[in-house]
């Protein structure tokens, strides 16, 4: 194997919720609401049921192949050149959410925080430190992750706790106001992102116990949607339907925050959580991009790939789009087709069809 | 030209009292006053006490507080012993009494000396003679020589090729005093001295039980310093003391003079400037190390003994956490723990505030702040820097300076570079502010842990004064990485942080009482994990219902 570190069930859930919740969360709210509006509570509901079927395909693929990460049991499944051309198809696939990813994060820092350093900067150094991190290897991303993770949750939570006066439920009234059709099309960005489960595939044979791969999967949709949930309903309690305006609507929670004259715009904090969260996020997926890579060529160490696969996202992550406004509209437009049909549910259904009717892998069903 | 090229290259003597090569003649006997085991490597003794005379003559040549004693077995001429010790490592009165007079007058008196023959002086010397409580025999002469250089009394008796080591060890030594480098309110105040044995002692008085393993082995090829390894047989992992006692025995070294040398020599990452052992002067400190499962390390010579493995989590812990009440103490764990994020953070969360991101602070503040900087005509980072730079030679001139003059120092501190820098307008008040509070706070929590801290904090200065809070953070999350790879003798650093280990987080930020700790710490632990009782938290006195 090309990783010789393991991790335990926890280490994945929470690796998985950071995979999911890291960047999405500072834009989540607008997107959704650009569709359902004051509704857009509900359409993260649906959204949460949606992409359950998603996380059960992917675990029951991996518990399928408890040893094989998904580049290579795509070769098992398909036969040896067609797998190749899927493992390849799903590496540029990772790619390019991961280069999207580190425009996302570096625009934001930028934009909202360093308006004279180049976006380049930020972009280099985040992706070197995640490179770093990528060097260290998976047991200490999943340590790291373990022991930033709590901090994000509680520093955001903490936020809409200062930002609590400031809420008013009247804004989520009139109740159903959205098209059923309208809440559908707002539940489809969140569910991409949580569709980004199926990147778990690529780190289920480094559980110790491959089995729990199952729990592990539908337990993170639950929390990522408990979470999302929660997200939608401050932001818009705050703002009403108007943050369909906002590009962080978060981060505008944040500059409403008054309390007694001194605890004012906490918004080092929401710098902090993006900063780590982000990072830690473009980690794990640049992570399962070099070890992909490493086992779609049969290297016999993932390392010597993270530099040149570094200088790949950050030449992609300055072209995949203009500025900001293409870049979110990227995201809640063109993203949830996209990935959603093909990579994060099309493909694994049926990959997942193909094995069962071939009765392939080591414990069936 | 190749003439004067060879001019240059001609090798310089740049010690004018080493001798010229070729030219030496005492290099070997050197050798042989150096290195007393080598020399004599398998020799035994002879029957003849002046042959063992003339050689260990010859070993001790021109070691003036070697002392050779001889004198005669109860009276008799033809039976000759000699007593071999250094002066000032051996209890006078008890080699003049105890073995002297006691072989020479008091064995006539007690014994029929007409039985006394050369060939049974022995029996009569080590069984019937000798007043001491500790005796051992051998007859290797550099057995010989390493009890006489460890402050033993070597006896030869003429006829017999053996010797007699008896202890009489007792030399001047510190006493047991109050711990200078960690100071409690409540709890034990002895600290460890210099004596390897009296260490020992005070750990065996702590730890009652012959489960505690003292092992001991010699290091430093010319100092022959005595170590011993600790550790808890049942407790500790055997991996672990193994790997402890592999690493100690793969040291080949000239001289042990302190714990520090023995650290350096068998630590996990050597070039990390994070400590992955500790070290201590508290016996209770140490009894506590080996209950959960760790392995001490004790050095002759040296108050400080070494505790492995070391875990991030214990810079923040002292002895006393476990001496007062839970309550309080977890208090002041999140105190040391929120002064661990000062000492790190501070200065580089200032500079970046006050040069990037002003808008974060209430107005207010940012005013003041402006009003005071207005005048400094330095770049925040440069100010905070020279301040921060400032403190660290206070500090190290606190450590270095005699004691008499140590007032001199605070007033100059406290008041040309504090009062007098702001007046003079060099610096803002709030940068002292800030530079002080740092500093006080980097000694809130393990001296050793802090200094790590101490010093990182300047790289983070500058990324923050470089690329503002993106760049601090990304220096926090690169140093959390860093950390979280490093390992102490297999168990990971930053347990029980990451990898999280939920049942060890009661002794982390928080400390909950005695009746609910109920497992050793889980990775060190974990050969024997249960450490008390369940069910013992006290209840008041059940009421009957009537």
């Amino acid at each position: 194997m090309l990783e010789e570190g393991r991790i335990s069930g926890g280490q994945a859930l929470m690796l998985n919720i950071t995979m999911i919740i890291a960047t999405t969360l500072i834009s989540a709210p607008t997107i959704v609401a650009n569709h359902a509006r004051q509704d857009a509570w509900l359409a993260m509901l649906l959204a949460t049921l949606l992409a359950l079927p998603i996380a059960w395909i992917t675990a029951k693929l991996g518990t399928l192949f408890p040893t094989k990460t998904l580049v290579e049991y795509t070769e098992d499944i398909l036969g040896k050149w067609p797998g190749k051309l899927l493992s390849l198809l799903y590496l540029l696939w990772f790619i390019n959410i991961c280069s999207v990813m580190i425009r996302e994060y570096g625009n934001f820092i930028v934009d909202a925080f360093m308006m004279e350093t180049p976006l380049m900067i930020v972009n280099i150094l985040g992706t070197a430190l995640a490179a770093y991190t990528v060097k260290k290897g998976l047991e200490v991303l999943a340590r790291v992750n373990q022991i930033f993770l709590p901090l994000i949750i509680v520093s955001i939570l903490l936020v809409f706790l200062l930002a609590l006066p400031e809420m008013k439920l009247e804004r989520f009234l009139p109740v159903f106001e959205a098209h059923w059709v309208d809440i559908f099309r707002g539940a489809m960005a969140p569910l991409t992102w949580m569709g980004e489960i199926s990147t778990f595939a690529m780190l289920i044979p480094f559980l110790v116990q491959p089995g729990q791969a199952r729990h592990t999967t539908v337990i993170t949709i639950l929390l990522v949607g408990l979470f999302f949930t929660l997200l939608v309903v401050a932001s818009v309690a705050t703002f009403g339907p108007i943050i369909d305006n906002m590009i962080y609507p978060v981060l505008s929670t944040t500059r409403v925050v008054n309390i007694a004259q001194f605890i004012e715009r906490p918004e080092p904090l929401i710098m902090a959580i993006w900063i780590t969260g982000g990072l830690l996020k473009i980690s794990i997926f640049y992570y399962v991009i070099v070890l992909g890579c490493a086992q779609w060529l049969t290297l016999k160490d993932y390392r010597p790939l993270v530099l040149p696969v570094g200088v790949i996202l950050v030449a992609l992550s300055s072209i995949v789009a203009r500025n900001i406004l293409e870049l979110v509209h990227f995201i809640a437009y063109v993203w949830p087709p996209y990935a959603l049909l093909t990579f994060e549910f099309g493909i694994p259904l049926t990959l997942l069809v193909i094995a069962l009717v071939r009765k392939q892998g080591g414990n069936g069903p | 030209m190749a003439a004067l090229l060879s001019k240059f290259r001609r090798p310089r003597r740049l010690n004018t009292l080493v001798p010229k090569p070729g030219k030496s003649n005492g290099d070997q006997n050197n050798q042989s006053q150096i290195d007393p085991g080598h020399a004599s490597q398998s020799r035994n003794l002879s029957s003849n006490i002046e042959d063992n005379l003339r050689s260990l003559k010859g070993i001790f040549h021109q070691c003036s507080d070697i002392i050779f004693r001889e004198f005669l077995f109860a009276q008799r001429e033809q039976i000759k012993l000699a007593l071999i010790y250094i002066d000032g490592l051996i209890d006078k009165s008890q080699v003049s009494d105890q073995i002297i007079r006691a072989l020479s007058l008091e064995v006539p008196v007690a014994t029929d000396e007409t039985t006394i023959t050369k060939k049974n002086a022995w029996h009569y010397i080590k069984m019937r003679g000798l007043c001491v409580h500790q005796l051992q025999e051998s007859q290797r002469l550099p057995d010989i020589v390493s009890a006489v250089l460890s402050g033993n009394c070597v006896l030869l008796v003429d006829g017999h090729p053996n010797a007699l080591i008896v202890d009489s060890r007792s030399w001047a030594a510190r006493s047991i005093e109050e711990s200078k480098t960690e100071t409690v309110i409540r709890g034990p105040r002895e600290s460890f001295v210099e004596t390897l044995r009296t260490n020992t002692s005070m750990l065996r008085r702590k730890i009652k039980n012959p489960n505690l393993k003292i092992e001991v082995l010699k290091l430093g090829e010319v100092t022959q310093t005595d170590i011993a390894i600790l550790y808890i047989n049942g407790i500790a992992n055997e991996g672990l003391v193994q790997e402890a006692k592999k690493r100690l025995s793969d040291i080949k070294i000239d001289a042990v003079l302190d714990s520090g040398y023995i650290q350096e020599l068998i630590r996990d990452n050597p070039n990390s400037m994070f400590p992955t052992i500790s070290h201590t002067d508290r016996p209770d400190r140490v009894a506590a190390h080996l209950l959960e499962g760790r392995v001490a390390i004790m050095v002759d010579g040296t108050p400080m003994v070494l505790v492995a493995p070391y875990l991030f989590i214990e810079a923040i812990q002292t002895p006393e956490d476990y001496y007062e009440p839970a309550i309080f103490m977890s208090g002041v764990r999140v105190l040391r723990i929120i002064s661990l994020v000062i000492a790190l953070t501070l200065p580089s969360l200032y500079i970046a505030i006050t040069s990037f991101h002003q808008e974060m602070l209430p107005t207010p503040l940012l005013l003041s702040l402006a009003a005071q900087r207005e005048a400094v005509p330095l770049p925040v980072f440069v100010e905070a820097f020279i301040m921060e730079f400032a403190f660290e030679i206070i500090r190290e001139a606190g450590i270095r300076l005699p004691r008499e003059v140590g007032q001199a120092v605070s007033i100059v501190a406290a008041l040309i570079i504090g009062q007098a820098a702001v007046q003079a307008g060099l610096v803002a008040g709030a940068t002292i502010i800030v530079v002080a509070l740092t500093a006080m706070a980097s000694f809130t929590v393990y001296y050793s842990g802090s200094i790590t801290f101490r010093l990182l904090r300047f790289p983070l200065m500058f990324l923050a004064a470089s690329f503002g809070l993106f760049g601090m953070i990304g220096g926090i999350i690169a140093m959390v990485v860093y950390m979280t790879s490093l390992r102490s003798f297999g168990v990971p650093y930053l347990a029980p942080l990451g990898p999280t280990i939920i049942g060890d987080l009661k002794d982390s930020a928080v400390r909950v009482p005695w009746w609910a700790m109920h497992k050793r710490p889980h990775l060190i632990g974990q050969n024997n994990p249960q450490r008390e009782a369940t069910g013992m938290q006290p209840k008041p006195p059940q009421q009957k219902n009537n």
